[in-house]
């Protein structure tokens, strides 16, 4: 990940995003952990809840794609329907994961 | 605003990555960030820090944003201090009734920071202008309300006209007034009027009104002549719509003689030293308005130790109850006789006390004029 581009784009030091990226990849792991026993107990609500806070979160920092992949989750989860969030829940850890490796 | 070298901004999200975001774009720039998480923890901050704007969420669990905004703006403490909320970009409802609880602006979420730095910076240059402006005004009416003050005399500085007083001015600017006449030796003018209006150009008046006694209050004239005068200059400088009730009493207390003049103003109570206490009704116009205005005049004889009361309408009248001064005046009689062993210069705060002891505030200016014969 480019740090610096990313920090010039939020007007904030190199340091300070690093700091945040790190802050986002643990908020979303637990958020996804949420996700995973929203599935499990079928709770759409606790599902949406989590989605949401991926989504606000990454869409602050600019990392678009995950924010519509949690934005589209976020919407399934309000509808009610919770089919092939295994899928999802998959693509986002790694989404994240992936970010964590930086 | 306060005087401080940094300002403060009260960020609240249930997101912690959000408000982290906050406080690193912020604090570089030099303002001081709190933070919270929801919305009973952001109302108690805002009420101990009283920061100069709040970023508020409107989208957390438990007590949301337009929850947290309303009582905000309920407390007295705390709705003055300028609320951004922050919402999703496709919520036009949700935009438009933040607006209508009280915010200043919005942000849509996802948010930049830079955006959030911009807004934050603009609200505050507004606030401060606000503010110097609110200051400003409010400075000037502190002086008018310092410079009617000081025309009005104090009863320590005429000892010899024996009259206590009571003075309340609804706002900073005053219809009510009051002037003590030392006409000679032994004979005492008392002035009291009510002004149409409380503005600023009715302080003005006072100024006038005051200068018109000291010309015209004089052994040449009779009370009602020296009414009269005042009157004609009156008419030719208020403005359309003008004009002001009065009541002047003229006490010689060589004659034991007292003569009241009264240019529409409710009438005076007469409290003898022995006896009921009953009241002087002298109908007649306003001033200010008829140059061939005709006042009321009677003289009666009084003995030492009477008491009379005069008073501006704000004692006993009452919109809200639909009260006049003309029917208000009669309950007066029996709050004066309650009141007949204090001393004159305390009667008029005690009357006062009684007429509103049950809760009821004042609806206008109130003057009140215990004068001891």
């Amino acid at each position: 990940m480019d740090f610096k581009n990313l920090a010039s784009r939020l007007g904030l030091d190199e340091d300070d995003v690093i700091e945040l990226v790190e802050l986002f990849v643990t908020t979303a792991l637990s958020d996804i952990d949420k996700i995973k026993k929203g599935v499990k107990k079928n709770n759409s609500q606790d599902v949406a809840a989590a989605s949401h806070s991926i989504k606000g979160a990454a869409g602050n920092l600019g990392f678009d794609k995950l924010y519509t992949f949690a934005k589209d989750m976020e919407m399934q989860a309000k509808k009610g329907s919770l089919t092939d969030f295994e899928l999802y829940i998959s693509d986002l850890e790694n989404r994240v994961n992936a970010l964590n490796k930086f | 605003m306060k005087n401080k070298q940094s300002y403060t901004i009260l960020a609240v999200d249930d997101n912690l990555l959000n408000l982290k975001l906050i406080e690193k774009s912020l604090s570089k720039e030099g303002y001081k960030v709190f933070l919270a998480d929801n919305g009973p923890a952001a109302r108690e901050i805002a009420i101990k820090e009283m920061p100069d704007l709040i970023l508020l969420d409107i989208e957390m669990p438990g007590e949301n944003g337009f929850d947290v905004i309303t009582k905000l703006k309920d407390n007295s403490q705390t709705n003055v201090i300028p609320v951004i909320f922050l919402t999703g970009v496709s919520k036009v409802d949700s935009k438009l009734k933040g607006f209508d609880l009280g915010a200043v602006d919005y942000i849509t979420k996802p948010f930049h920071p830079l955006e959030v730095l911009a807004r934050v910076r603009i609200h505050l240059k507004l606030s401060i202008a606000t503010n110097s402006l609110i200051a400003e005004q409010t400075n000037k009416l502190k002086q008018i309300t310092q410079a009617q003050v000081s025309m009005l005399p104090r009863p320590e500085d005429h000892p010899d006209a024996l009259f206590g007083v009571y003075y309340k001015a609804l706002e900073e600017a005053g219809g009510d007034f009051y002037d003590i006449l030392n006409i000679s030796d032994k004979i005492t003018g008392y002035f009291v009027a009510d002004f149409s209006g409380h503005d600023i150009k009715t302080s003005y008046m006072t100024a006038y009104v005051k200068a018109l006694l000291a010309q015209n209050c004089t052994p040449v004239y009779s009370p009602a002549e020296s009414m009269k005068l005042i009157n004609n200059v009156l008419v030719e400088i208020l403005s359309d719509g003008k004009y002001l009730t009065a009541c002047y009493i003229h006490i010689n207390r060589i004659t034991k003689k007292m003569t009241i003049v009264s240019a529409g103003h409710p009438p005076v109570v007469c409290l003898p030293l022995d006896g009921e206490p009953y009241l002087i009704k002298t109908p007649g116009d306003v001033l200010g308005t008829f140059k061939d205005a005709h006042f009321g005049t009677q003289s009666i004889d009084v003995s030492p130790g009477d008491k009379v009361f005069i008073y501006s309408d704000g004692l006993v009248e009452s919109a809200q109850n639909k009260i006049t001064w003309a029917s208000g005046a009669d309950s007066l009689l029996s709050a004066c006789k309650q009141i007949e062993q204090i001393p004159y210069d305390k009667a008029p705060a005690e009357l006062v006390n009684r007429l509103f002891a049950k809760g009821t505030l004042p609806e206008d200016d109130i003057v009140v004029l215990c004068v001891k014969v």
